[in-house]
């Protein structure tokens, strides 16, 4: 069993294909008052082509903020972030920016849909930021809220919509540019189970039929057990990575004793 | 398919969709900038300066209040653009977050943030000019109308207004740049969410807050004279700052109701932690908005506090004089004398009766005087010629009182008001000179007698009848004079008044167009030392008055001739005061106005940033009433706190402002102060009425919301 694996160990052992989010001896702390404290202490992974990646861990091993320094929303201190073999580091504003919308998708807790436009132009909106929007594009909009199953509700405003539909239309906005990555932050967070499992698989139609990856942060292991890899964070650094093996009922109970063993 | 096909048809639809917020702080800067507009209209207009004196007091508290509301309505419209970049932020983060660039929504950003701020200023500063119109028109229509009182504006007041204009549009496209220029974007998206906790004292700073405005009132009003003893020279301007323990005392109050309220603790600590907790974290934004509503509160009542505190004293004083008709002058005036005033009043139908007459002199009277040594300091020297009084002997004073005066030789006794609140003496008069013949004697102060139509800013002094005729010998006519009184047999004539008051003045010539200040003992001293007075240089230009404008109330109430006709002051104090009080009325509505709005905004703000907290109430069960008694809870701190502590503050002060005048308060002044605490009930039930509108909109609000 790997524990406190390096960067290079995973490395060693995937089989993976191409390498679309690769993440090295990332440190992050934050500065409240006089006091600095230590949030992502060198972590370091990747994630391939086509995969389904999550991170889960108890509230404060830094989670949320690896996300968000992956999604360059935050500055880091140290380490190195390339998502499609594009370093962040040293970025300006305008090129992260160019980043976040090309070779990133987003995906919220709440969802972050824009309450004055409809689904469909939600949707769009990543490519109304890249510049005009072709037919293609609507085209496009169309076929992922059919493959999603909310192409009934395209002209409805966020208000009008559930919860689930909302997350649906969210991860058809992440899809709109084809991005390298899927960021996925707590998406089941807001949502019953019955939502919460449409929206998964929406995710893993998306990885089978567009061989979108996908890297999700999240609190639930019924939500982790569809991935294929799940890497726990505890105080700041990688405790342990699951890979999947067997049914999805198998992987959530290993999920669970790999959870409990972290947290004796 | 959608028409929305790049950045400008988004931005353009989100914009629609926003119409709420944009519409709120429409409304915020509409209302600043009128407020701002008409009020500087006003205070600009030939109207207003040719009746408020320059250098006076009033004029002094009218750029007082102006630069209080200007203050304010600065305060609100950051409050205002705050409000609306929180709103937006959520949306400005999230076209951040999916890879809009700062560079990409700068253009549309600031082109909504300059439309919307530029339409508000402008159509608010337009909208100012019909404003005071309406307002001015209202009252000429309902109040007080004369001559004086039609508006002339000068457009010169746009300058404060567009300067004004131009720190809204800056500051909100200021606002704008730094929204964009925030490094976490997560921060963006959250700031709606983001809590603004105030810093948080003990429960002693409210009691020291209150202890604070009182220390600062008291140290502030009594430095200037502290200063002049200590230092013998004329207090700085700086000295003012002695005022601002005060402000902060007000601050720490409201951080106090904010933090703590002001209910027992330990009966309340649970009862009021949701409210109160609420309100805490908004608290910085709250404070500040509570600490100019109260500035605002006060200001209103300091300027409504003029109106009964001028008009009753003066229409009371005027009902209780002895006699209805009273005037003097000089004798080398040619004055109508009694036989052409009772053919006059023959021709209004009226008879006069208790018509007496006596004469007077004027005389120099030694004094203390301040005498400058340059560079703002001064010693106190005494002059033999401190200054003119206005002398009668023992006999006159019972020709025109009825009473008997003792007046031992070698004093003198001092003319004052039944109330003793006009005293222009200091007591320290030790000679009378003959300002001709330059004999004179050695005197003393020996006590008040009262009769309130001979009371004045030039006062008189009763002599002993041996000294009084001493004193006269060798007196040429400019430095004698006549004092008569009468009254009308039956009902006055208001037309007779009238047209004896015009062929009283039209009698004088031009060396008696002089007012009550211009005293002729002192320039006759100056001069003999080679020295002009100071009346005399372009100092004293602002104390002129004109035989042209005998209308005026400078003239009216300066003339040192000014006669005492009980109908024509009754019946023309209004008119002839109405800029002056109908200025302060108009200041009242707008700070009241002002204040009220900001009341508000702040209170539907509170709500709206917290309907999650009652939908998460509602959802553990909270009753309506519970929830109704949080919404009022919240509101009634930022309304009533705010206007208790506003009105009691400027009524203690303004009180003692009324005791320090004159070290007294006279009878006229209680009346007076009780109709001012009728008038705080009043403004205390207008301020409860719209605190209850407030919480029905805001109840209103949240049930739609949560539907």
């Amino acid at each position: 069993m790997e524990r406190h694996c390096s960067y290079a160990g995973i490395w060693h052992n995937r089989k993976a294909g191409k390498i679309m989010l690769y993440v090295k001896d990332l440190y992050k702390s934050y500065q409240v008052g006089r006091v600095k404290y230590s949030v992502l202490k060198g972590i370091g992974f990747h994630v391939a082509q086509g995969e389904f990646v999550a991170v889960m861990g108890p509230s404060g091993s830094g989670k949320t903020t690896l996300l968000n320094c992956i999604s360059c929303y935050i500055p880091f201190d140290d380490g190195s972030i390339m998502v499609g073999g594009v370093k962040l580091a040293g970025q300006d504003e305008d090129a992260l920016a160019k980043i976040r919308n090309t070779k990133l998708g987003f995906v919220f807790q709440d969802f972050m849909l824009l309450d004055g436009l409809t689904i469909r132009e939600n949707i769009l909106v990543p490519r109304i930021v890249q510049g005009k929007v072709e037919k293609d594009a609507e085209q496009l909009a169309a076929r992922l809220a059919d493959m999603f199953g909310i192409g009934h509700i395209l002209d409805k405003y966020p208000a009008e919509v559930s919860g689930g539909e909302k997350q649906r239309a969210a991860v058809a906005r992440s899809l709109i540019n084809r991005p390298m990555v899927i960021l996925a932050d707590e998406p089941t967070g807001n949502l019953d189970s019955k939502s919460s499992r449409i929206v998964i698989e929406t995710f893993i139609e998306a990885k089978q039929k567009m061989e979108a990856t996908i890297f999700m942060v999240t609190h639930d292991s019924f939500a982790a057990s569809f991935c294929d890899r799940v890497i726990l964070l505890k105080d700041g650094t990688i405790y342990r990575q699951v890979e999947k093996e067997g049914s999805q009922r198998e992987f959530q109970d290993k999920l669970l004793d790999a959870i409990r063993e972290m947290s004796d | 398919m959608t028409e929305m096909h790049n950045m400008k048809g988004m931005e353009r639809k989100l914009q629609k969709a926003d119409r709420k917020h944009s519409r709120l702080y429409l409304i915020c800067n509409f209302i600043a900038l009128m407020i701002i507009s008409a009020f500087s209209a006003l205070m600009c207009s030939k109207t207003v300066q040719t009746v408020f004196p320059q250098g006076g007091d009033s004029r002094k508290q009218m750029y007082a209040i102006f630069v209080m509301t200007l203050a304010g309505c600065v305060v609100f419209t950051i409050y205002a653009v705050g409000l609306f970049f929180r709103h937006k932020s959520r949306q400005l983060g999230v076209l951040m977050a999916i890879g809009a660039s700062r560079r990409m929504l700068l253009p549309g950003l600031f082109r909504e943030v300059f439309f919307l701020s530029s339409l508000s200023a402008a159509t608010g500063i337009l909208a100012g000019f019909p404003f005071v119109g309406i307002i001015w028109g209202l009252f000429r229509l309902l109040l007080v109308d004369s001559a004086e009182m039609a508006l002339y504006l000068d457009f010169r007041c746009l300058y404060i207004s567009g300067a004004f204009f131009l720190l809204v549009v800056a500051g909100a496209c200021f606002t704008a740049w730094r929204y964009l220029k925030k490094t976490n974007i997560m921060e963006v998206i959250r700031e709606e969410h983001i809590n603004e906790p105030v810093k948080q004292l003990g429960r002693w700073c409210g009691p020291a807050g209150f202890l604070l405005i009182l220390a600062g009132g008291v140290m502030g009003y009594k430095a200037p004279v502290v200063w002049m003893r200590l230092c013998s020279s004329y207090p700085p301007s700086w000295l003012s700052v002695l005022y601002v323990p005060v402000f902060v005392g007000l601050y720490m109050v409201m951080l106090h109701t904010v933090v703590h309220g002001w209910k027992m603790q330990n009966k309340t600590r649970y009862k009021d932690i949701i409210s109160r907790g609420m309100m805490k974290f908004q608290g910085r934004q709250t404070v500040n908005n509570m600490l100019v509503i109260t500035l605002l509160i006060a200001g209103a009542a300091f300027a409504i506090f003029y109106l009964p505190m001028g008009t009753l004293s003066s229409l009371l004083g005027y009902r209780a004089y002895a006699c209805d008709y009273f005037y003097q002058y000089r004798a080398d005036q040619k004055i109508p004398e009694r036989g052409a005033i009772e053919e006059l009043a023959r021709q209004h139908h009226l008879s006069l009766k208790d018509w007496k007459e006596a004469g007077y002199i004027t005389l120099g009277a030694g004094g203390e005087i301040e005498v400058s040594d340059g560079g703002g300091r001064f010693h106190i020297e005494y002059e033999v010629l401190g200054g003119e009084v206005k002398v009668i002997s023992e006999d006159a004073w019972y020709t025109l009182t009825g009473h008997r005066a003792d007046v031992l030789p070698g004093t003198y006794l001092y003319v004052t008001n039944t109330e003793e609140t006009s005293i222009y003496t200091d007591e320290t008069a030790e000679d009378l000179t003959n300002m001709v013949t330059g004999s004179h004697i050695d005197t003393e102060f020996a006590g008040f007698l009262h009769y309130d139509l001979m009371a004045g800013e030039i006062g008189y002094y009763v002599l002993d009848n041996e000294e009084y005729r001493r004193m006269s010998q060798g007196l040429t006519d400019e430095w004698r004079g006549r004092i008569v009184q009468f009254n009308a047999d039956g009902k006055d004539s208001y037309p007779f008044a009238s047209e004896l008051y015009r062929l009283f003045v039209d009698s004088f010539d031009e060396s008696c167009e002089q007012t009550c200040a211009y005293d002729r003992v002192v320039k006759i001293r100056e001069n003999e030392k080679g020295r002009t007075y100071w009346m005399d240089t372009e100092l004293g230009d602002e104390f002129k008055i004109s035989f042209d404008q005998t209308d005026s109330m400078m003239f009216k109430t300066q003339w040192a001739y000014k006669p005492s006709f009980r109908i024509l002051l009754i019946n023309d104090y209004l008119r002839m005061t109405g800029v002056l009080y109908m200025m302060f009325f108009f200041v009242f509505i707008v700070c009241l106005t002002t204040a009220l709005v900001i009341c508000n905004t702040r209170c539907r703000t509170i709500a709206l940033n917290n309907r999650y907290i009652f939908d998460d109430l509602k959802k553990l069960g909270a009753p309506p009433d519970f929830l109704n008694r949080e919404v009022n809870k919240q509101c009634s701190s930022v309304f009533i706190t705010p206007a208790l502590v506003g009105m009691t503050t400027m009524y203690i002060l303004f009180a003692g402002i009324v005791y320090g005048n004159d070290g007294k308060i006279s009878s006229y002044e209680v009346i007076a102060l009780g109709v001012c605490l009728g008038i705080l009930i009043l403004m205390g039930a207008v301020v409860y009425i719209v605190y209850r509108s407030t919480v029905r909109t805001i109840k209103r609000h949240l049930l739609q919301e949560q539907s």
